[in-house]
C-alpha cells in the first residue's frame, strides 16, 4: 500500500478582494508530496508561490479547496489549532531569515520549543544538536547581526527543524545569498532529507536549484503550468 | 492649642482607657498614666517638629508641662499632644463636659452601622471615623485630602492612557518580532501572556523605583495642618501597599489593549508588507 502523502491539496483556490477588484492568487492547485521529498515551486513574481507556501504553512486560509497535512485537513482549522500546526508539524524558512534581533542564536532556535512547552534541558540539548547539524557550533551566543547571511539562514533552518516537523517550507531561501552560500544551503537541505526524512517545499527564483530538483511545480498566474525545464 | 510658639492638636484622654482607644508604642519615656496635671505626651512627628522629647518642658497654652514620653501611632495622632481629659476639659472651659467621645467597635465591620445609629439618635452630634478626624479638625487638611484624591484620579487616568500609548508604540516597533513568534507557533494567548508579563515586570521595576523616589522626596515635604503648624507626611506600610497595588493595576490595565492588539498580528502581512 502506498504511503500516505505528507501533504495534499485539492482544488486549492485563493482570491483576494480589494473593494470590487478581484485578484486570483491561486487557482485550482492540486499537489501531493511524500515523506523525504523535495519539491521546488518556481515561477515569475506574482505567480502565487509565496501565497501557496503561506496556505500550506497554515498562515492563511484558502478561499476554497482543501489542504491535508498527514491526512488531517488544516484548511478549516481555527487560529489556535493552526498555531499548534505551525509549531509542531511545519517549519518555515523565510527569504530574509526573520530571526529575532534581540535574541541569541541559541534563543532563536529554541523559540518554537519554548512555545511548545519543552523544558530548558530539552531545548538546550536539541539546540546543540541542531547547531551541530547546520555547522554553527560555537556561535550559540552570537546575535543575528553578528552572523553572515549564510549563517543566519542556517539558524533559520535550525529553528524550523526544532520541533522535528514532517514538512519544512522555504520561501526564497537563497534569495539573499551568493552562489556558494546557496549551494551550501541546498546541500544542507539534502543532508537533512537523507538523515531525517523531512519533506521540503522550496519556493524559488533560483533556476540552478530548480534544475537540480527532480520534483518541481511551475506556477503561472496562480495556476500550475507545464514545467519549462527539461530534466538534466 | 498653642504648644511653645506653635499650634498643635491636643487630645484629652482618660489614660486608663488609652490602650483601648489607640494603638501606639512609646519611642522614649512613658505615656501619661493618671489625670494629674503638668504632664503630657507628644506624638513622634510633633516632637520632631518642636524639637522636644521626654523630660523636656513645653508650654501648652502658656502653662509649663513636662513631656512624659514620645509615642508613635503611624497615624495623624503622631502630630498631636495627649493630655489627661480633665486637664483638657479645664483648658476649654468644659469642666465635667464632653466635646468628643471616642468609641471602639469590637468588629470593624459594624463601624458604619454604629455611626449611622448615632446620627439618627443624635442629629446635632457629628459622628465620623477616627481616620476622618484630621479633615474634620482642619479645613486645610480636608482641602488637601480632596485635592489629593482628585490628583490621584487624574494622574491614574493619565498614567493608564500614557502607558497604553507608550506600550502600543513600543509593540508596533517590535511588530516583526511578534510576527516571528506567531509564525513559529506562538498562540494568541501566549502572545498576550508575553506582553502582560513584560508589562508587569516593567511595572514592578517602575513601582519600586517610584516608591523609593517618593519615600525620599516626602522626607522633605510638610503639610500645614493648622495655622503655623506644618507636619511631615507619615509613610506607613499600607501607604506603600496601596501605592504598589495602584501602580500594578495601572501597568496591567495599560497593557491589556496593546496585548490584545498585538496578539492579532498576521505574520504573512508583516513579512510581506512590513
Amino acid at each position: 500500500m502506498a504511503e500516505e502523502p505528507v501533504l495534499r491539496t485539492d482544488e486549492l483556490n485563493k482570491t483576494y478582494w480589494n473593494g470590487p477588484e478581484k485578484t486570483v492568487a491561486l487557482d485550482g492547485i492540486n499537489l501531493e508530496i511524500r515523506k523525504g521529498e523535495l519539491l521546488a515551486v518556481y515561477g515569475p513574481s506574482g505567480s502565487g508561490k509565496t501565497t501557496l507556501l503561506f496556505l500550506l504553512g497554515g498562515f492563511d486560509k484558502p478561499t476554497s479547496g482543501r489542504i491535508l497535512l498527514d491526512g488531517i485537513e488544516i484548511s478549516n482549522m481555527d487560529e489556535y489549532r493552526l498555531s499548534r500546526i505551525r509549531r509542531s508539524n511545519v517549519g518555515f524558512v523565510f527569504q530574509n531569515y526573520n530571526l529575532v534581533e534581540d535574541l541569541s542564536v541559541q534563543e532563536n532556535v529554541s523559540l518554537t520549543m519554548m512555545f511548545e512547552g519543552k523544558t530548558e534541558k530539552e531545548m538546550k540539548e536539541r539546540t546543540a544538536e541542531l547547531l551541530d547539524k547546520v555547522g554553527l557550533v560555537g556561535k550559540e551566543r552570537h546575535r543575528p547581526s553578528q552572523l553572515s547571511a549564510g549563517e543566519q539562514q542556517r539558524v533559520a533552518i535550525a529553528r524550523a527543524l526544532a520541533n522535528r516537523p514532517r514538512l519544512v517550507l522555504m520561501d526564497e531561501p537563497t534569495g539573499n545569498l551568493d552562489q556558494d552560500n546557496s549551494r551550501a544551503i541546498m546541500q544542507l537541505v539534502t543532508n537533512i532529507i537523507r538523515a531525517d526524512g523531512v519533506t521540503f517545499i522550496i519556493a524559488t527564483h533560483n533556476l540552478e536549484i530548480v534544475q537540480e530538483t527532480p520534483s518541481r511545480l511551475f506556477l503561472k498566474a496562480g495556476q500550475i503550468a507545464t514545467d519549462l525545464i527539461s530534466h538534466s | 492649642m498653642t504648644l511653645d510658639s506653635d499650634e498643635a492638636l491636643a487630645a484629652g484622654v482618660v489614660p486608663a482607657q488609652l490602650h483601648s482607644l489607640l494603638n501606639y508604642s512609646m519611642i522614649t519615656g512613658v505615656m501619661i498614666t493618671s489625670n494629674q496635671t503638668g504632664i503630657l505626651a507628644l506624638g513622634k512627628t510633633l516632637s520632631a517638629t518642636i524639637g522636644k522629647g521626654a523630660g523636656d518642658p513645653v508650654q501648652l497654652n502658656g502653662v509649663i508641662y513636662s513631656v512624659s514620653g514620645v509615642y508613635l501611632t503611624n497615624s495623624w495622632m503622631d502630630y498631636s499632644v495627649i493630655i489627661p481629659h480633665v486637664v483638657a476639659q479645664q483648658m476649654i472651659g468644659m469642666v465635667n463636659g464632653t466635646s468628643m467621645i471616642v468609641a471602639t467597635a469590637q468588629d470593624s465591620r459594624n463601624v458604619d452601622n454604629v455611626i449611622g445609629q448615632i446620627r439618627t439618635l443624635m442629629p446635632t452630634v457629628e459622628a465620623f471615623r477616627s481616620s476622618e478626624t484630621p479633615s474634620k479638625v482642619s479645613p486645610i487638611f480636608a482641602s488637601l485630602e480632596s485635592i489629593a484624591s482628585d490628583i490621584t484620579a487624574i494622574v491614574t487616568l493619565g498614567a493608564v492612557l500614557g502607558i497604553m500609548n507608550s506600550n502600543l508604540n513600543n509593540l508596533r516597533e517590535r511588530m516583526r518580532a511578534f510576527a516571528i513568534f506567531k509564525a513559529t507557533g506562538a498562540t494568541y494567548n501566549q502572545i498576550i501572556k508575553l506582553v502582560l508579563y513584560e508589562s508587569l515586570l516593567l511595572g514592578t521595576l517602575g513601582t519600586l523605583i517610584g516608591l523609593g523616589i517618593s519615600y525620599a522626596v516626602l522626607q522633605f515635604i510638610s503639610i500645614p495642618i493648622v495655622q503655623n503648624v506644618s507636619v511631615a507626611i507619615i509613610l506607613v506600610p499600607s501607604t506603600f501597599l496601596y501605592a504598589a497595588l495602584l501602580a500594578f493595576s495601572v501597568s496591567f490595565l495599560a497593557s491589556i489593549y496593546p496585548a490584545l492588539k498585538i496578539a492579532r498580528v498576521r505574520p504573512q502581512e508583516v513579512f510581506r508588507f512590513g
